[in-house]
């Protein structure tokens, strides 16, 4: 804009703000205040003392001291330095020679890892992994532009991740097209990621989508979410407390809540995912959502209570972002001989149309509001509507194209609903 | 004689023990000292960044100026817009000749808004973005 400016941020945030990451990616210095936190949901009260009675939680001077300073202090000779930062200094293609022991230590000292022991990704390993596509290895697979520079992710620094997780060659492909949608969420809040599989590869790789689909008991369904958890981690460059700052975390982080769905398994009329999503049932194709939460159905179905019912109950605890419910074969089922859902598409209709919350709740969310509030004081509806309503009014919080129906797990009647989204998909062959 | 027995007892579960982990605590540093040294790759991305430019210069004082307050949203309809609106009555008593704008941002928070930064630009001596968190 051409006028000093300055950035105020909560205090649970501007330490980041202001790392070196931040500081540089718009090539300029930013100067910040920090505002003790939280300051969403206080009162007034509270917020004037944040102003008129409180510190600047980076200089620790009196707050509009620090915003005065801010504004009218001359730059000091570190905002004055032009030029590439240190940070940008390139990354040797290779590590220092050391024992296998030291190695192992330093990937954790570098934060490169999940903190359970590694694979050392030798040149002849990486190699090997390399034998699995015929993709060049300086090929970018994609820059990651945040947080701080721009990162070109290659096909060789994947194929280091998947050395690490400990992968095989002919999964690379399947890694490969993960690695499209590397990093996984960060945010303040414990936002994580869902990998969901479909396609001839499931059986390909040997990947489980029958009993315990979503428990530590298949390979490759490991490795391929740890993998994305590597990459997030390195190419990313997510390091907790300088470039991460969730409040909680997610333990999802550790798989990524990587599944293939039971294909074999759908009733007559429900088709796989993929399909749902526009490509063909023969194609293979993974696809990563975002989302925060699970909840488990605990038990099995009951006749006195129609599944669809406890499915819409547990439905109104999510924000309303997006919605996939797992659903065993079992489950679907019942959904369609007994209660009528000839597709996913009616099951989904269904449910956008019969759970509702109340505006209040709906609101209360912070992410809901962060997201939403510009929109809605801006007069888009129903956003608008919505925010000067009575918070006891009831509302919809899904449409129909959010609620996603995904087939997996065998052996009982359960399922989990999951605030995740499926993301548009990846071809897998594309990455052979 | 009870006693005795244990005394041998505890011994021979000590050599016993001693003989399962194989080696002395010198011969353990030994062996990992003699660990071979390997060449592994580096998973780490360069990261390729924009040339520093130098903040720009700031104001002398604030007397008579207009302060732009822009809401990121961050939190709400009621986070950041009570923060500047509190800041505004620190001004009016303090430094009363500061004029200040409180501004929502168009779109979500990390958003670009163009013509906002233009009427600022325009009509702005200085800006406080915010609240993040």
């Amino acid at each position: 804009m051409g006028i000093p400016t300055l950035g105020a941020a909560g205090d649970n945030v501007v330490r980041y703000a202001v790392g070196y990451n931040f500081q540089y990616t718009n090539g300029m210095p930013i100067r910040y205040i920090g505002i003790p936190f939280p300051v969403a949901g206080q009162p007034r009260e509270v917020l004037h003392s944040y102003v008129f009675d409180r510190n600047d939680t980076l200089s620790g001077k009196p707050m509009m001291k620090a915003v005065v300073d801010a504004l009218t202090a001359p730059p000091t000779p570190e905002e004055k330095i032009s030029g590439q930062p240190p940070e940008a200094k390139a990354e040797p293609r290779f590590l220092a020679p050391d024992t296998a022991d030291n190695l192992q230590q330093l990937f954790k000292d570098k934060d490169w890892t999940d903190y359970n022991p590694i694979i050392l990704p030798t040149e002849e390993k990486v190699k090997e992994m390399l034998k699995g596509t015929s993709q060049p290895p300086d090929k970018v697979v994609k820059v990651i532009s945040w947080p701080g520079g721009n990162r070109s992710l290659t096909v060789e620094k994947v194929a280091v991740c998947a050395v690490m997780a400990g992968a095989k060659p002919k999964q690379f492909p399947l890694i490969l097209a993960v690695a499209m949608s590397v990093p996984f969420g960060n945010s303040t809040s414990s936002m994580a990621n869902m990998i969901l599989v479909n396609g001839p590869i499931r059986n390909e790789l040997e990947m489980n989508y029958r009993l315990n689909v979503m428990g530590p008991h298949n390979e490759v369904n490991s490795v391929v979410g740890r993998c994305y958890t590597l990459m997030s981690k390195t190419a990313g460059n997510l390091h907790s407390g300088k470039t991460t700052f969730s409040g909680l975390g997610s333990n999802i982080q550790y798989n990524n809540l990587c599944i293939a769905e039971n294909e074999e398994a759908l009733p007559a009329g429900w088709e796989p995912t993929h399909v749902l999503k526009g490509f063909k049932a023969t194609e293979s194709v993974v696809a990563v959502g975002t989302g925060w939460s699970y909840i488990s159905s605990v038990g099995e179905v009951q006749l006195k209570y129609p599944v669809q019912n406890l499915i819409r109950d547990y439905m109104r605890s999510l924000t309303g972002m997006g919605a996939t419910v797992i659903v065993t074969p079992e489950t679907a089922g019942l959904l369609r001989d007994a209660q009528g859902f000839k597709t996913k598409r009616d099951l989904s209709a269904w449910l956008a149309n019969n759970v509702e919350k109340t505006i209040g709740s709906y609101w209360g969310n912070g992410v809901i509001s962060t997201m939403n509030t510009s929109m809605a004081l801006q007069g888009m509806e129903p956003l608008a509507s919505q925010l000067k309503a009575d918070p006891e009014t009831m509302m919809k919080p899904f449409q129909a194209g959010q609620v996603n129906i995904v087939v997996a797990g065998q052996g009982q009647t359960t399922w989990f609903v999951t605030d995740f989204g499926v993301g548009r998909g990846t071809r897998v062959d594309n990455w052979r | 004689m009870k006693r005795k027995h244990l005394i041998i007892s505890l011994l021979l579960l000590v050599a016993a023990a001693a003989a399962y982990t194989g080696l002395s605590p010198d011969q353990t540093q030994l062996q990992a000292a003699d660990q071979p040294k390997i060449t592994v790759m580096n998973p780490a991305v360069t990261s390729k960044m924009a040339d520093r430019e130098p903040l720009g210069p700031r104001l002398d004082n604030l007397e008579g100026k207009t302060i732009y307050m822009v809401d990121i949203s961050w939190g709400g309809p009621d986070a950041a817009r009570v923060v500047f609106e509190e800041m505004t009555a620190w001004f009016a008593q303090n430094i009363p000749t500061v004029k200040t704008v409180i501004k929502r941002k168009a779109g979500m928070y990390s958003q670009d808004d163009p013509p906002l930064w233009k009427e600022i630009a325009a009509n702005g001596d200085a800006a406080i973005i915010g609240v993040s968190g």
